[in-house]
């Protein structure tokens, strides 16, 4: 099935970055999962579980489900849990639920209703399966 | 750290390194500029706003629904919904594209129902094509039957999409048509 490693291979080699940058509408809904090893751009809606080397949720986008990521840009709405070895959280940003991270930014004015465990980088190299977490 | 390295060439520039004061670094380099988020993207004519765009290295296993445009030109395990989808041709999508209008140039395995349906000559559709409107160019590949029924049947779901004013431009006349449909 799907390897969370896979999301981690690609560093951020800018010159492909544009060939594999999805940008997802500020009209779309996708139910289901996502998996890349690039860039992904929500604007919409996402329910599901996302694989991507970089991930940005802009202020108007909803994410609902798991985030496997190398970083993680949140500027809008997200409730589930984030993996991701880079997270920032935009000032327009409104979390909940569990951020698994390495380095963490928030800006000021972000609202975060989250668990945010600090994890060694080795934790996200060895993300074969998610982790349950019950609340 | 191998992971970050192990599918490319050793001169990568930038690895990113599990150490910490690097990742650090990364996450900086997004805070200054945070801009990113909410600009179209600038080099394709494609990726404005409005348009979605499911890149060549992305992989969907679901459903997706729009009330604008959606092009594809990667991988679709399940059934897309737009007023406007174009099939790019390496995309390959599985399951049924319901549109307004759609293009395919790449593979589709499922069922298109649209009311103005364009196969691309590099075009490979295996299944149902349910359609008003179609243009087929030399070279396309179709394995299943053309139906030029859409808007007969059970087709209400699509007539369902409120099309976005900007997005309308395909659809004369759409309103009327539910009208008479209903």
């Amino acid at each position: 099935m799907l390897s969370p490693m896979r999301t981690f291979a690609r560093p951020n080699g800018r010159s492909d970055a544009a060939a594999s940058r999805s940008h997802l509408g500020r009209s779309l809904t996708v139910k289901g999962i996502i998996d890349t090893d690039g860039e992904v751009h929500i604007h919409g809606r996402m329910l599901g579980r996302i694989n991507a080397g970089s991930l940005v949720v802009s202020p108007e986008g909803y994410v609902e489900g798991d985030i496997v990521a190398r970083d993680a840009h949140i500027g809008g709405r997200f409730n589930g849990r984030i993996f991701a070895l880079n997270v920032t959280l935009d000032s327009s940003a409104d979390v909940s639920g569990r951020i698994f991270h390495n380095t963490v930014t928030v800006e000021r004015g972000a609202r975060v209703d989250a668990r945010m465990p600090w994890r060694p980088p080795s934790f996200f190299e060895t993300l074969e399966q998610l982790p349950e977490t019950k609340e | 750290m191998t992971m970050f390295t192990r599918n490319d060439k050793a001169s990568e520039p930038n690895p990113v390194s599990p150490a910490r004061p690097q990742g650090t670094g990364a996450a900086a380099d997004y805070a200054t500029r945070p801009q990113a988020t909410t600009q179209p993207l600038s080099g394709t004519t494609m990726t404005t706003q409005n348009v979605s765009v499911i890149s060549k290295a992305l992989r969907i296993t679901g459903q997706l629904e729009s009330t604008e445009d959606i092009r594809i030109d990667g991988e679709v395990d399940g059934d897309v919904r737009a007023v406007s989808v174009n099939v790019g041709p390496n995309a390959r999508v599985k399951g049924t594209v319901r549109g307004e209008s759609v293009e395919l140039a790449g593979t589709v395995e499922g069922r298109i129902e649209a009311k103005k349906v364009v196969l691309a000559s590099t075009a490979r559709m295996t299944g149902d094509v349910v359609h008003q409107d179609i243009k087929i160019e030399s070279g396309a590949y179709i394995d299943g039957h053309l139906k030029p029924e859409y808007g007969k049947q059970e087709n209400r779901p699509v007539s369902q999409i409120k099309p976005v004013a900007s997005a309308a431009r395909e659809t004369p006349k759409p309103s009327g048509d539910v009208a008479a449909r209903a």
